[in-house]
């Protein structure tokens, strides 16, 4: 294993009776990075997650963590952990909360640095079951880094928090990620991959559909977005072969498709008023979909 | 890079230490399980052992050891059982995998809640019964009854463990009450053993709380079943068992609650638990009597010599002001206090003997009333018995009645010309020679008084029983008496 790999998947695979989990996955998280694991429900990055955490065992292939056994509590020592799914005891206040993760690393933050860095103070009087769902969230983010981790994992970290405190948590993530902690994030919010990650892997069906940066994911999708004030029916545009998509958002039009030129120069000459043109490469969300959908399609 | 980064040993132990207090504190805050574990045993000691139990019964060491047991059940059972069902599901026990939480940790934390919880529930019952019930405990019962509580937890811990790696937190709620009221009921806790259906009887045996309420009675030297070895074998057992499955069970769903090496992890733990509860075992059983019944029954000849009396023990209640135990003049065998006169034959300890009495009309000196005691003296015992007894505490032979500040015992009584005898059962242990003194019941009625300064073999500060009877010769015999007095 190389010096600059924190964790790894190597030729895994995980059944759990008939659904193949993963299906041959390799995986490999880097220092300094923060990887971004994309794919639909079922394409089992909660599988490769918890392989890496040591929640499960492969049936074949092996995990790695810091070069010990996921297993092995020295590994996950270094190691900071935000789970989708879990309600921690309610009846305990945010600071006992802390001090409690806190305590089983060898050299963790102050519980009171934590709590100034990620603005917690107005909810440290409550018990953990009186707080909202962000608020909720907001104390998991601080127990997953109260341990001073190298190595974070976040399984949706943002779910339930309100703009603002996302952008907050963005902040911290990126200024971790500044003062060298590796991160490995799932989310279904495309944005917040593109916002945060350095690298991409999009999963499906248990397998590595393509990883690269950000720009490389788009970059090999070869769809684009028109975007566009006509005064065409949105019906009839949708019907011609190279619309892959058509939403309207208010009197804008906006196409997907693969072939923008073709595209464009039908749009001008069936309605010469076309205003306001726009044409972009596709977002991640575009990337992603077409990305898992033409390995579905080649699965089955 | 890769290297081991080093946990100081120092921060390890403060890990446990603050998972133990985490818990505690988690479990204080959580009122569905801390008050019934913490309240219920109290109040049900109060309510059913002190308050309807009636006079005397209550203040009795057998309840307060059987309410010490009722006790040490809920916390490992619903702590355990219900608790790690609720998190398993929540997700809870899959973060602390995923978390460098130390091996173990959780279990032990969890367990030594228990035995906290359990430790105050045992202090609040001792205090109850000390200050209230006014319970003769010395310091030294009080220790060994508080030692096998806090031990005791353990098996219910496993049993716990055991429910809360099967089934979901709603169901647990349902198991854990189906195991912690019925196993009570079952193993003697509230009523008599005797009381319940005969195979119910033989089967206590099995329940936990049944080994455990034997090792607590005879920790405060009330009667008891078996031995102790064998109890303390029997709730060893029954832990290993439980968390065994237990544990394989959690592993099977992916959890690993004794660390990435369990078996090192278990060697630690059981090597140390095994230390800490052969120490205390050896502290609180060591020099007593293997068991009770190992005491032999009564023979008259050793009656005058043998019987000293138990001086470390504590004194019995103290006796009423009131003289007359019963006068028979309203038509009962009632007395002011205790149970009354009961006619008693050594049937049941496996004699043939037998034993009846009515109250009659044409009391002595002209009263209205006597006891009459007919019966048939047996030939299947040594030492047989058959006559009627006076258990002054309230408890048959478990009470203790403080007579010491009295002068005389005496009462009337006429017969059929035969001897009889009257016994005094008294002191520690339970089953000890009983003191026997002669006297004759002849046609017409006349005074026997007994002084009890000349009665030096009997221990009456702590007076278990009166017995008036016949020992013999087999046959039958009739004998009556009246206006029986201790003053």
């Amino acid at each position: 294993m190389s010096q600059n790999t924190l964790a790894s998947l190597s030729g895994v695979r995980k059944r759990f009776g008939k659904v193949q989990a993963l299906d041959g996955f390799d995986l490999e998280v880097k220092r300094g990075e923060l990887l971004a694991v994309l794919g639909p429900n079922g394409a089992g990055k909660s599988t490769a997650i918890s392989l890496l955490l040591g929640l499960q065992t492969a049936d074949e292939g092996s995990a790695e963590l810091f070069g010990h056994a996921p297993q092995e509590i020295d590994g996950r020592r270094r190691i900071g952990v935000m789970m989708q799914e879990v309600a921690l005891a309610s009846a305990m206040r945010p600071r006992e909360l802390l001090a409690q993760v806190a305590s089983y690393y060898p050299i963790p933050y102050d519980v009171d640095a934590v709590i100034a860095r990620l603005s917690l103070q107005g909810l440290l009087k409550r018990p953990y079951g009186k707080l909202s769902g962000g608020q909720k969230r907001q104390v998991q983010f601080a127990l997953a880094i109260c341990g001073r981790p190298e190595l974070l994992f976040l399984d949706e970290p943002t779910v339930g928090l309100d703009v603002q405190a996302r952008e907050a948590l963005w902040k911290v993530i990126r200024e971790l990620l500044h003062e060298g902690c590796s991160i490995v994030l799932t989310t279904h919010y495309l944005e917040e991959a593109e916002a945060l990650a350095n690298r991409v892997v999009v999963m499906a069906r248990g397998r590595l559909v393509t990883s690269g940066s950000v720009d490389e994911i788009r970059a090999n999708v070869s769809h684009k977005q028109v975007s566009c004030v006509t005064r065409l029916n949105a019906d009839t545009v949708r019907a011609w072969p190279e619309v892959l998509r058509l939403d309207m958002e208010r009197d804008r039009m906006q196409i997907t498709t693969r072939g923008a030129e073709a595209v464009l120069v039908r749009l001008f000459r069936e309605d010469p008023a076309l205003s306001d043109v726009e044409v972009k490469r596709a977002g991640l969300a575009e990337a992603f979909t077409e990305l898992t959908n033409e390995k579905n399609k080649e699965a089955s | 890079m890769n290297a081991t980064v080093h946990m100081p040993a120092g921060r390890l132990w403060a890990a446990y230490f603050g998972e133990i207090r985490f818990e505690f504190i988690k479990a204080l805050r959580t009122p569905q399980f801390a008050v019934p574990t913490l309240f219920f045993p109290i109040m049900f000691y109060a309510l059913f052992a002190l308050t309807l139990g009636g006079r005397g019964n209550g203040g009795s060491l057998t309840s307060f050891a059987n309410y010490g047991v009722f006790g040490c059940m809920g916390p490992g059972l619903f702590g355990f059982g219900v608790a790690m069902a609720i998190e398993r599901e929540l997700g809870l026990l899959t973060l602390k995998q995923a978390l460098p939480s130390p091996a173990g940790a959780y279990l032990i934390a969890r367990a030594v809640m228990a035995m906290l919880f359990v430790s105050l529930i045992s202090l609040m019952l001792m205090t109850l019964a000390v200050l209230f019930a006014h319970v003769p405990m010395t310091l030294g019962q009080a220790v060994q009854v508080f030692c096998v509580n806090v031990l005791g937890t353990l098996p219910f811990c496993a049993i716990g463990m055991f429910v809360g790696s099967m089934v979901s937190g709603q169901a647990a709620v349902a198991i854990c009450n189906l195991i912690f009221l019925p196993m009570s009921f079952l193993s003697g806790l509230w009523f008599p053993l005797q009381m319940l259906p005969k195979f119910l009887v033989d089967i206590a045996p099995i329940w936990p709380a049944y080994n455990l309420s034997q090792l607590a009675l005879h920790a405060v030297d009330a009667p008891s079943a078996g031995s102790p070895a064998t109890h303390v074998l029997a709730l060893a057992l029954i832990t290993v068992v439980f968390f065994f499955f237990a544990m394989r069970r959690m592993q099977r769903g992916g959890y690993r609650m004794l660390g990435a090496r369990p078996r090192r992890t278990l060697t630690l733990v059981t090597g140390a638990g095994a230390l800490v509860v052969a120490l205390l075992f050896s502290g609180v059983f060591g020099g007593k009597p293997a068991s009770k019944e190992d005491a032999t029954a009564a023979t008259d000849a050793a009656s005058a010599s043998s019987n000293t009396p138990v001086s470390e023990a504590p004194a019995g209640v103290a006796a009423p002001a009131v003289a007359v135990i019963a006068d028979f003049d309203h038509g009962s065998a009632a007395a002011p206090y205790g149970t009354g006169w009961v006619a008693a034959a050594d049937d049941s300890q496996g004699g043939n003997s037998k034993s009846s009495q009515r109250v009659i009309d044409n009391g002595a000196a002209g009263s209205k009333g006597a006891l009459e005691v007919t019966g048939e003296v047996g030939n299947a015992l040594q030492y047989p018995f058959a006559g009627t007894m006076f258990f002054p505490e309230g408890i048959p032979m478990q009470g203790l009645m403080d007579y010491s500040g009295k002068k005389t015992l005496s009462f009337q009584t006429r017969g059929d010309g035969g001897r009889y005898k009257v016994l005094v059962l008294s002191g520690t242990p339970m089953i000890s020679i009983p003191l026997m003194i002669d006297f004759e019941a002849g046609a017409e009625w006349h005074e026997v008084r007994l002084e009890i300064a000349n009665l030096g073999a009997a221990d009456f500060k702590r007076v278990r029983g009166i017995g008036i009877g016949s020992m013999g010769p087999t046959g039958p015999f009739r004998f009556e008496i009246d206006d029986v007095r201790v003053e």
